[in-house]
């Protein structure tokens, strides 16, 4: 027998049918829009006193509260009235920590040159101190040189004898501002008119903005800058005040970096407001020389200006009437800020400060010697405290003490002030050196309030730092500054 | 809303700066301040009446927290501590 196998393969081939297509066009005929957003919770109603009625409360906050309701209220009512702690104070400090000397910093280069330190300014974190040098006595200073050093203090490795930074100018330097939000931004007046700011985070050039020599610029020495907040919140200006009379403000254009006129005010002699005080004769020149400049931190309208005829003056940002001056081919036009004058002083203003704590008072020194405390609200000061024989270069309010404030003076010496004192004598006196190292500014660091910055005329700046009773506050001095601002006559 | 009277009345109190009220896991119920500062004193304080209490209990184990008060430089603080919530009501007395 034989066995075969047989292998069937069977080939099966399939195949689709044809498959119908057509082509066909569409169109839209109309077409209409519509969007949808989800509006963020307001906020303030997730507090307290709404009435959710459909918000259950916790089971037993009803009972809780109403055990607790009398108690809680009989104590607050009776702490209220208490005078157990009227001048009870705890001081967890140091107590005997004097006032000394931290550091002396110098920038030998400047100091050879026989440079003085016309300004000085803390960052707004408290840790770098920049400072400004050039001339602050008479002469023409346009062609020297100088430059704006910076030193970190809580850097390890400081050096007193070399600045961690070191921007060269071309002109003397004569006021300098910190930006009060980013720390790496300084604003700088120069003895030539021009208004620069330099970034310290910049390696290669580091001016941001500068004003230039243009048709709208200070002609003359510019003796204050200060950070102005613009209307846009996180925006600033600079305003900037020289000897010339004008007060400018300008804003920058980072792309061009150029400074752009964003307002100017002009003061002249016969647009000072008269008052039954001040009869303030035009001595034949045509400006008042502004010297010193302060803003409110109170009132974002108010500026304080102080000239070298002894003017004080309270000024308007909102103020429209035009100056009376030639136009000068400002892009702007200028206009007259003065609306309030105080008891002009017998020579040159150096200085104005308004008071972090209270708001219509204001501290300001000049050549006569004396600081003067002020309030907004009347010509007369409150108080004229006689700081030395000399001229007081600057004035300055204690960040952490609403009753101090401290004046540095043309023979060198610091004095620091306590209001709440009973004696108009200074509660501290920083003394070093002669009339060859006269303080000419200083500046309190608001971060840090135990540390005072002072430039001398023989270049080098100090960092002091202050006792414990010049810093803490104590419990009623809020209440104390309120009374002495409150003496303003009827 | 009986709680929300109280509250009020608590409010309306002399230099009364804000109320916030907890319950026994530290996590705030009920606020007068903003978002921020009440879980801050909600959790300092917790921990804080915890440890007040405990002090006292350790003391005499008969005995038990009532109130407790903190006063600083600028403000007083006072707690009203119960087994599941406490008060806190923040108060500056000289205003």
């Amino acid at each position: 027998t034989h066995r075969c196998n047989l292998q069937f393969t069977i080939i099966i081939g399939c195949q689709t049918r044809a498959v119908h297509s057509a082509e066909a066009e569409v169109q839209t005929l109309s077409t209409a829009v519509s969007w949808t957003q989800t509006q963020p919770h307001d906020e303030a109603q997730e507090l307290l006193l709404q009435p959710a009625a459909d918000r259950l409360d916790p089971p037993g906050l009803k009972a809780f509260l109403q055990r607790v309701e009398d108690t809680v209220i009989r104590e607050l009512d009776r702490n209220g009235r208490s005078h157990a702690f009227d001048e009870f104070q705890v001081n967890w400090e140091d107590q005997s920590q004097p006032v000394s000397c931290l550091h002396c910093l110098q920038h030998p280069s400047a100091q050879e040159r026989g440079l003085h330190v016309t300004s000085v300014s803390w960052s707004c974190t408290g840790s770098v101190i920049a400072c400004a040098f050039g001339r602050t006595d008479d002469g023409d200073w346009i062609t020297e040189p100088s430059c704006v050093c910076t030193w970190n203090l809580d850097r390890r490795g400081l050096n007193p004898k070399q600045a961690d930074l070191v921007i060269d100018v071309a002109t003397a330097v004569t006021a300098l501002c910190c930006h009060p939000q980013q720390p790496a931004l300084i604003a700088g007046g120069l003895y030539s008119g021009e208004v620069v700011v330099w970034d310290t985070s910049r390696t290669q050039d580091p001016v941001l903005v500068q004003t230039g020599m243009s048709a709208d610029s200070h002609r003359e020495p510019v003796y204050q800058v200060a950070w102005v907040p613009l209307q846009k919140a996180g925006e600033f200006g600079v305003l900037s005040a020289c000897s010339g009379g004008r007060v400018l403000l300008w804003t920058g254009d980072l792309n061009e970096g150029r400074f752009v006129l964003n307002a100017a005010y002009a003061l002249v002699p016969q647009q000072v407001p008269h008052s039954s005080y001040v009869s303030f004769k035009a001595r034949g020149s045509s400006t008042v020389g502004v010297t010193s400049l302060a803003l409110s931190p109170w009132d974002p309208d108010t500026f304080l200006v102080g000239s070298e005829g002894g003017l004080l003056l309270r000024c308007s940002f909102s103020s429209q009437t035009p100056a009376a001056v030639p136009s000068e081919g400002h892009n702007v036009t200028l206009r007259a800020p003065a609306v309030f004058v105080f008891r002009p002083r017998s020579g040159p203003v150096h200085s104005i400060h308004c008071s972090p704590f209270h708001r219509n008072l204001f501290v300001s020194a000049g050549t006569d010697g004396r600081a003067h405390l002020h309030s907004l609200l009347q010509a007369d000061p409150l108080l004229s405290l006689r700081v030395s024989d000399s001229s007081v270069f600057q004035v300055q309010w204690s960040p952490s003490r609403p009753l101090v404030f401290a004046a540095a003076a043309a023979q060198g010496t610091v004095h620091i002030f306590d209001l709440g004192r009973r004696s108009l004598r200074p509660a501290a006196t920083i003394e070093q050196g002669g009339a060859d190292q006269a303080a000419t500014c200083l500046a309190f660091n608001s971060q840090n309030s135990h540390l005072l910055a002072l430039g001398r005329t023989n270049g080098t700046v100090c960092i002091w730092q202050l006792s414990h009773d010049l810093t803490e506050q104590s419990p009623r001095e809020i209440s104390q500054l309120e009374q002495i601002a409150n003496q303003v006559a009827a | 809303m009986l709680v929300e009277e109280t509250l009020k009345r608590i409010q309306s109190q002399n230099g009364v700066q804000g109320i916030i009220i907890i319950n026994s896991e530290g996590i705030p119920i009920k606020t007068t301040l903003d978002n921020a500062s009440t879980v801050q004193y909600a959790g300092l304080i917790h921990q804080l009446v915890m440890k007040a209490r405990s002090t006292v209990r350790d003391i005499d184990p008969q005995n038990d927290l009532t109130f407790l008060r903190i006063r600083s430089k600028k403000n007083e603080i006072m707690i009203a501590p119960d087994k599941d919530y406490f008060l806190i009501v923040i108060q500056n007395p000289s205003d």
